[in-house]
Parts: structure tokens; C-alpha cells; sequence
């Protein structure tokens, strides 16, 4: 394997660690936020201290997602070594403000510490104590001093540009950002191509940006729900047993899993996949003109409650839907109308 | 013959198990005796024992991210793919076994 592909394993090995906390910190936080009064200054908690407490558990649980990320990704690399310098890595990340991108860099850099250390040759009676004692501490000392001192500032500055070009994003650029993301989160459907677009759209949450995960979050329920529709709508084009995954695709797209598509994308990539991805770029699109902001990193109905601009998200998850849906059910008439005219000619 | 397999997805809720069921499916076809480990969200599920890397020569990693326990594998032989392989064509990976 290549070092690029290999830096992704490692990645989505973080990747898939994190992904948990973002769960459990956005929906608790979600759940707190939709049941309590908003004011000019967001959300009020003055009256609610259960709603507080479930606040602050959430914010807990989103605090450790830089370290985890950061963490497992350098487990990924050299398994149990590497998660002190990696976990610590990633809580200064946190400290010092470079984020998730901050938590990336921290974790590759303590595997790689750690790959480096091992190669040295220390002298015979330290061996013994090498894994208890001096690899910890001493990966965890370079690490930490270069995200500190020499990597940690620039990052920050990085995130920040990227965090003030998001907020003073003019259209264009917005809507290309949504047609990107929207492609991505439809073309793999929960695989690590979708699983990069919903963690940076995640990760722009906790950053204060909702309307990422906004235009996400309405790519994410498109491709089951339309393709849901699709069967529903016209039974014919369809198999006994894709009219049941449909079903059930209808279901996982209610509550936000892309996933819900596969079957039907395995069956027929050709036709199913450029569908899916044009149906979740134009919900995209439309969510993010019409400003939706999503404070969970989920998608799909079940969020309603915490999103902003309510009607738009309804429509754009409507239009995308319905777009896919008579799409593919275009492109499986002409498809069914091809095999019948070979059939003639054979 | 025996092999073992494991996978190995980000999310670990759908690929993990689908790439599974067709390299089970695979093998059955072609009257192989395959165990495959999943790795997936809720953790480690049918895990490979010390008899099972007793018997089997071969194991197919089919994974995304890093898969865990990865040492026990350093005696047998190893096919690596990614999870999107092992669901498209897990035929080709069972035709590098000799």
C-alpha cells in the first residue's frame, strides 16, 4: 500500500471512533436545545436545569472528540502506543483552538513519533521499561511541544481562515460547497467518501456553522427516501424484494440513514448512484440557499426539532426526493423498454 | 480448506456486514470453509480463535480503517482488500488463494 492510502486507513480508523461522540454530544445537545425557548442570543436556559444538565453532558461528550479522533488515529498506526501521545495531542488541539483539523495532525503526528521512537536503539537495561515508561512519556513530549510550540498556532490560524471564509461565503461559493458535499455524502452511501463530507460538516457544528451540516443533513435522507418513493410509486419497475427494501429505506431515510440506499445502488450502481447524487446536490443546494442550519450531526426528519429554517429544510429534502424518485423510475422504464426490444430482436 | 476473514468498515453498520455476508456466500459456492470476523460498531462479533488460525492458511482482510488484533495474522498468509472489493467482487479475492 502506498503512504496516501495508508494515511487514509488511518484517518477513518479515527474517523470511526469519533463518530459516537459526535452522536451522543449532538443529540443530547439537540435534545436540550429543542426544549427550551430561543432567544436573540440562541438558546435559554435560565428555567430549564435539566435541560442544562443534559447540555452539559453533551458538551462533555463533544469535548473528548478531538482526542479521540486524534487518539485512534494514531492507534490506527501503531496500535497502543500511540494513543497516549495521540489522546493528549488531541486535547491540546482542543485547548490551544486548532480544532478537528488540529486532532487530525496531532494523531498522525504521534503515530509517526512513535513509529520512530521504536526504531531507536536504546541501551539493554532500558528495554524492559520501554512500553510502560519512556515510550509514553517521551512521545507525549515531542508531540506535545510541536503542537504547542510549532504546529498547533498555524493550524489555528488555518481553521480560523476557514471558519471566517464560511461565514462570510458569498452564494456561489456556498452553493458549489453544498453541490460538493451533497455528491460526496450521496456517491457511497455511509461509506468513507460520505463519512468525510458528514465529519466535516460535523465538525463545522461545534465551530458554530449549522448550515453545513444543514445542506448534509438533507443530502443524507434523499437517496432512501426517493428511492423509497420510487418503489412506491411505481411498483411495476420494481422487484418484490426491492419494493420491501423500499419500505425499509422510506424508515432509515425518516430517521437519517444514507445507508438505506444500498441495496438498491448494489443492484444497479449505473443508474441508482448519478440519480442519488444529483437528487442530494439539488437538496443541498436548496437547503443551503434557503439558510437551514442543522445543530445535530445528523440528517434526515428526525432533526427537525434542531434545525433553522424549518420549511426550507422540508422542501429541499422534498424536491430532492421527488427529483430522485422520478428519475430513476424514468431511467428503469427506458431501461425495461431496451431489454423488451432486444428481446424482439433475439 | 479453511480460511479466515476479517472486516472492517468506518461506520461499522452496513459495509462491515455486507462485505461479510459475501465473502461467506462466496466461499460456500466454492465449497470453502471460511470464518469471517466483523468488526464493526458494536465491536468485535464472531471473532477467530486460536483453533480457527490453527487450521486456516489464509485470511482476507477486507477493511477501510485498521483493523484490530492485527499480529495474530504474522504466520498465515494475507489478501488485503478494501470493503468496497469484498462486496463488488469477492470472487477475485478468493482467486488469489493458491
Amino acid at each position: 500500500m502506498n503512504e496516501l492510502k495508508k494515511i487514509k486507513t488511518y484517518l477513518l480508523s479515527g474517523v470511526s471512533y469519533a463518530i459516537p461522540f459526535v452522536a451522543s454530544g449532538g443529540i443530547l445537545i439537540a435534545l436540550s436545545i429543542a426544549f427550551v425557548p430561543m432567544s436573540a442570543q440562541g438558546p435559554d436556559f435560565s428555567n430549564s436545569p435539566i435541560m442544562k444538565l443534559i447540555l452539559d453532558i453533551g458538551t462533555s461528550a463533544f469535548k473528548l472528540l478531538v482526542p479521540v479522533l486524534s487518539g485512534y488515529i494514531a492507534f490506527g498506526m501503531v496500535n497502543r502506543p500511540g494513543l497516549v501521545p495521540g489522546l493528549v495531542g488531541g486535547v491540546i488541539a482542543n485547548e490551544i483552538g486548532a480544532g478537528f483539523l488540529g486532532g487530525i495532525v496531532s494523531g498522525l503526528l504521534a503515530g509517526y513519533v512513535v513509529m520512530v521512537i521504536k526504531k531507536i536503539k536504546f541501551p539493554k537495561f532500558l528495554v524492559p521499561v520501554m512500553p510502560i515508561l519512556i515510550l509514553p512519556a517521551l512521545s507525549t513530549l515531542i508531540v506535545g511541544f510541536i503542537m504547542y510550540k510549532i504546529l498547533g498556532v498555524p493550524i489555528k490560524d488555518l481553521m480560523n481562515i476557514l471558519s471566517s471564509w464560511l461565514s462570510v461565503m458569498g452564494t456561489g461559493n456556498s452553493v458549489v460547497l453544498a453541490i460538493i458535499l451533497g455528491a460526496m455524502i450521496a456517491f457511497d452511501m455511509g461509506g468513507p467518501i460520505n463519512k468525510t463530507a458528514f465529519f466535516f460538516a460535523a465538525a463545522m457544528i461545534k465551530e458554530g456553522h449549522f448550515n453545513i451540516m444543514g445542506a448534509c443533513a438533507a443530502a443524507i435522507c434523499i437517496p432512501p427516501l426517493g428511492l423509497g418513493l420510487a418503489t412506491i410509486t411505481a411498483k411495476s419497475l420494481w422487484s418484490e424484494q426491492e419494493r420491501d427494501a423500499g419500505k425499509a429505506a422510506l424508515g432509515m431515510g425518516i430517521i437519517g440513514i444514507t445507508e438505506g440506499a444500498i441495496p438498491f445502488a448494489a443492484g444497479d450502481p449505473i443508474r441508482v448512484i448519478p440519480t442519488i447524487m444529483l437528487s442530494s446536490i439539488i437538496g443541498a443546494v436548496i437547503a443551503m440557499l434557503g439558510k437551514v442550519g442543522d445543530h445535530a450531526p445528523h440528517g434526515g426528519l428526525i432533526v427537525l426539532p434542531v434545525i433553522d429554517n424549518k420549511l426550507n429544510y422540508v422542501l429541499a429534502i422534498l424536491v430532492g426526493s421527488v427529483t430522485c424518485a422520478l428519475l430513476i423510475n424514468v431511467l428503469k422504464k427506458l431501461k425495461a423498454k431496451k431489454n423488451k426490444n432486444l428481446e424482439h430482436i433475439v | 480448506m479453511k480460511i479466515v476473514a476479517v472486516t472492517a468498515c468506518p461506520t461499522g453498520i452496513a459495509h462491515t456486514y455486507m462485505a461479510a455476508e459475501q465473502l461467506t456466500v462466496t466461499a460456500k459456492k466454492l465449497g470453502i470453509d471460511i470464518k469471517v470476523e466483523t468488526q464493526g460498531a458494536m465491536g468485535v462479533e464472531n471473532e477467530i480463535t486460536e483453533e480457527d488460525l490453527k487450521e486456516a492458511k489464509w485470511v482476507i482482510l477486507a477493511a477501510d480503517i485498521a483493523i484490530q488484533d492485527r499480529e495474530r495474522f504474522k504466520d498465515i498468509n494475507v489478501i488485503e482488500s478494501s470493503v468496497q472489493e469484498a462486496i463488488k467482487d469477492p470472487m477475485r479475492l478468493f482467486k488469489k488463494i493458491q
